[in-house]
């Protein structure tokens, strides 16, 4: 059981590694759906477990949820606001990718040193748990601000949210259904809005480089 | 009457005042009804507290708690209590509050239907509920609260007339100056937290280390010098008490600006213990300073308002002197000159609450019958409103302290002090001292030809426009709210010891000491403390000195003038056919001596404009202006504030890009910074 859990948050770190060494915004959009099937599986693994221990199948309908909202809907809402927007090729990163890589392995270094001085964790296991997931969240803030196309900033906030669910899954083995529900429904919404933002950036700029909002200050 | 009673009167006052403000808030629509049972509500509640007042300075009790509230967060608690001092200050502003409120059912009258007064005697409720609870705080949340409710209701009162740029330059001004004040005060409060652990206002003395108490005494000045308008923090002034009406004026510059007062000693003496030489000698010569530069500007106003502005700063000015005296009397253990200097400056403090109460409503009465506040417009109004003038004259005689009346008393008094700290004083301060001795008569002598300009131009002489022409003698009410001002001013001059007596108790308690039983009276004007005898001047000599003089110059008078005959004929015109009122002296010419002697601080300037007409012999129009500055504002304040918005704008401009990038990254940057941060604690 556990080793299973620590494959699979471990995967999750690696999917946002591909993440970061990306270079199409189509690419993006496929890894993101990876690394949300390897959530999905993740909460069914742990929610198989707690049927048999406890009998609640409630991890396990987060299961499905997250199946239907991250594998299936918001990669499909995406891709059609990428092919509306116009899809080109083009660079789309400040740094390029090895450095990004090398600075994410930073990250992920700096974070296991932060996170192995708290002492009130006794749990290892757990311990590295949070060590992976606190790194996918750092490395979505750094995507979000790594990529040019507001695509990247979509997708960099829905690795964070990712990382995030992770956490809360793997160390408390699922939160209330209620919060687990207002979350998705949170990002959701959130994908919606910024995909409609997304057009009309485009409308108005001829592009979805954010470096073009600049002049929007007051 | 026990303790009970006493805060069933307290309260009373205040839902009293605050039913008033109510009432006029549900009135609103009704101008008149609201204005005069506001008003009147108000003037039932100051009398309650000048008597609960008057009751507790002379009562035995030395401060009772009147509420305390407290709540479940740990320094949060609401409590308020009364003190001598706070009984002091409450006495001076119900007495000021009373002749105001009076006088406002009719001065209101000339906004009926163009102003909301019903929002205008809100308003003032307010303010005087929040001084009341300035002055009876019994912790620094309470009060820092009531001085923050007392300084915004105070700025909606100043820009009451809102639509005119001059008011909303002055609100302006003043709601930032205000606030500078606030912040310092708030910084002394929290560093006083920080060290005893508690929010009361009690002593604390022994548990700030020295520094730390020398910082909090500088955030202390600057907070409350700012609101008490010393100079160089005194430029909100100037704007605010011509902007505001001048029941408003009359009520800020007679007790909201002695709050500062108030809340110096109520820190310095009882929070911070006393203090030290050097806070003693800073005050001295702040105040001496102020009282200076603060007459001199006033005699070059032309503007009535203005001029009682600055005259207010050269009050203060002389109440610091006598604050400071006692703090430098009380550090070196010098119990008679603490307690001499400090009955000084609160004697003064009410006398110039009364004056210049008295002095901003006879300015009000002036504007409300000529609508003009320019001395240039106004001259003969003698005639048209003698009772005006004459609670006029008694307040400038006050003011210019004059012998008999009150004004002379407590200056008589902070002299007294000065002379006192000059016989027991080493050598450095000695120098100080009668360098403030000096500073302070040759701001009495402004004084006095300050306010013999104001009188003699607007009331004396020929109406200089049609508006005084035509002026009227102000209604019954204004008339009663000013005379009573006046008649205190004369009571207090002839019988000081009533004022002396109240203090008494109150010098006790803040000082352990008090001169009062000592001050041995040969009639009822003429005091001076046993013990001071070394340095002493006796105003009987000063009377006996008057009278002989006036007897020899008028028997001179008499010896060479015998013979000569007299005869009534109209003023020697130089033969030029016909005298009109544009040839008098004016208030402008008036002060040219002045002008001349302190070039330095005036920095006058002439501008002639000449519109050519035909020939260059004849003009068509010649337009002369005399300019002074504001050096403070010139030198200081406006290059201060450029400097501000010019190193805002360049932060602004490089911290806010517009990049979402950037934005971006501060998080990620403050997000590392914390991991990083918690990693090495």
């Amino acid at each position: 059981m556990d080793s299973c859990l620590n494959l699979l948050s471990i995967l999750i770190l690696l999917s946002s590694f591909i993440l970061v060494a990306n270079k199409r915004v189509i690419s993006y959009i496929r890894t993101f759906r990876l690394q949300s099937l390897l959530l999905a599986i993740l909460s069914g693994v742990i929610g198989i477990y707690s049927i048999e221990k406890t009998g609640e199948i409630d991890i396990l309908i987060v299961c499905v949820i997250t199946f239907a909202v991250k594998v299936v809907l918001i990669p499909k809402l995406l891709k059609t606001t990428v092919t509306k927007v116009g899809y080109k090729v083009e660079k789309d990163f400040f740094l390029n990718i090895p450095i990004s890589i090398l600075i994410c392995c930073g990250l992920f270094i700096l974070t296991y040193f932060s996170v192995s001085t708290i002492n009130d964790i006794k749990d290892a296991q757990v311990k590295a748990y949070l060590v992976n997931s606190i790194s996918v969240i750092l490395i979505g803030l750094f995507f979000m601000i790594s990529r040019k196309k507001a695509i990247g900033q979509i997708i960099g906030f829905l690795v964070m949210e990712n990382g995030l669910f992770t956490t809360a899954v793997l160390t408390t083995h699922g939160m209330p259904m209620i919060v687990e529900l207002g979350l998705f429904f949170d990002v959701l919404t959130a994908v919606l809005i910024m995909g409609i933002l997304v057009f009309r950036i485009n409308e108005n700029f001829d592009s979805i480089d954010i470096n073009k909002l600049r002049n929007l200050k007051g | 009457m026990h303790s009970f009673n006493l805060q069933l009167l307290y309260f009373l006052i205040l839902i009293t005042f605050l039913s008033g403000a109510i009432v006029s808030l549900i009135l609103s629509k009704n101008n008149r009804l609201g204005n005069i049972i506001s008003n009147i509500l108000y003037s039932i509640a100051s009398l309650t507290g000048i008597i609960t007042s008057i009751y507790f300075l002379l009562s035995d009790k030395t401060r009772i708690i009147l509420l305390h509230i407290n709540s479940n967060i740990p320094f949060l608690s609401f409590k308020l209590e009364m003190g001598k001092l706070s009984a002091y200050f409450i006495l001076t502003l119900s007495i000021l509050t009373l002749c105001v409120s009076i006088y406002s059912i009719s001065y209101l009258s000339q906004y009926y239907g163009k102003r909301n007064t019903g929002g205008f005697n809100f308003l003032l409720g307010i303010f005087i509920v929040s001084l009341i609870l300035v002055f009876s705080s019994g912790n620094m949340i309470v009060f820092l609260l009531a001085w923050e409710i007392m300084s915004l209701s105070s700025y909606f009162l100043v820009i009451f007339e809102s639509e005119l740029p001059a008011t909303q330059k002055a609100g302006t001004i003043y709601l930032v100056m205000t606030h500078i004040a606030t912040a310092f005060l708030t910084i002394a409060f929290l560093t006083i937290y920080a060290y005893s652990g508690s929010f009361d206002i009690a002593n604390a003395a022994a548990l700030i280390p020295t520094t730390v108490k020398n910082i909090i005494f500088i955030c202390l000045v600057l907070g409350f010098g700012t609101k008490a308008g010393i100079i160089p923090l005194h430029i909100w002034l100037p704007y605010a008490h011509p902007a505001a009406p001048s029941n408003v004026s009359a009520l800020m510059s007679g007790i909201m600006i002695k709050t500062s007062v108030f809340g110096l000693i109520q820190f310095v003496f009882v929070v911070l213990g006393g203090g030290y030489d050097w806070w003693g000698i800073t005050l001295v010569i702040l105040g001496s300073v102020s009282a200076v530069l603060g007459v001199a500007y006033a005699f070059m106003e032309i503007d009535i308002k203005r001029l009682l502005a600055y005259s207010s700063i050269e009050n203060t000015g002389i109440i610091l002197i006598g604050i400071g005296l006692s703090v430098y009397g009380y550090s070196r253990g010098n119990s008679i000159l603490s307690s001499l200097a400090l009955i000084a400056a609160l004697i003064h403090l009410l006398n110039h609450s009364l004056f210049k109460g008295a002095l901003f409503l006879g300015a009000g009465s002036v504007y409300y019958s000529t609508h003009s506040k320019n001395m240039e417009k106004l001259g003969g109004l003698i005639k048209k409103m003698p009772y005006t003038a004459l609670f006029f004259l008694i307040a400038c005689l006050s003011i210019s302290s004059m012998p008999f009346f009150n004004g002379f008393i407590s200056e008589w008094f902070t002299l007294q002090a000065l002379f006192q700290s000059i016989g027991v004083s080493p050598q450095g301060f000695k120098l100080i001292a009668i360098l403030a001795a000096a500073a302070l008569a040759l701001s009495g002598a402004l004084a006095a030809a300050c306010f013999v300009k104001t009188f003699g131009i607007s009331f004396l002489g020929l109406p200089r426009s049609t508006e005084a022409q035509n002026s009227k003698e102000a209604p019954a009410t204004m008339l009663i709210g000013s005379g009573i001002l006046t008649l205190l001013c004369v009571v207090l001059g002839l019988f000081p010891k009533i004022a002396l007596t109240l203090l008494n108790k109150l010098s006790y308690s803040v000082v352990h000491n008090s001169v009062v039983p000592d001050l041995k009276g040969f009639s009822s004007f003429v005091y001076y403390p046993i013990g001071l005898e070394t340095n002493k001047i006796s105003p009987m000599f000063i009377l006996v000195a008057a009278i002989v003089l006036v007897g020899i110059v008028f028997c001179l008078f008499k010896l060479i003038g015998r013979g000569s005959k007299q005869r009534t004929y109209s003023t020697w015109d130089c033969g030029f056919r016909e005298l009109n009122p544009r040839m008098q002296y004016s208030a402008t010419g008036f002060s040219k001596p002045l002008r001349i002697i302190f070039r330095a601080i005036y920095r006058p300037s002439r501008e002639l404009q000449t519109e050519e007409g035909t020939s260059p012999y004849y003009p068509k129009s010649m337009k002369y202006v005399v300019l002074t500055q504001s050096v403070f504002e010139k030198y200081l304040y406006i290059p201060l504030t450029h400097l501000f918005t010019s190193f805002s704008k360049k932060v602004r401009s490089s911290v806010q890009t517009g990049s979402v990038h950037t934005y971006l990254l501060y998080i990620f940057i403050a997000i590392i910074a914390m991991l990083i941060y918690y990693r090495f604690s």
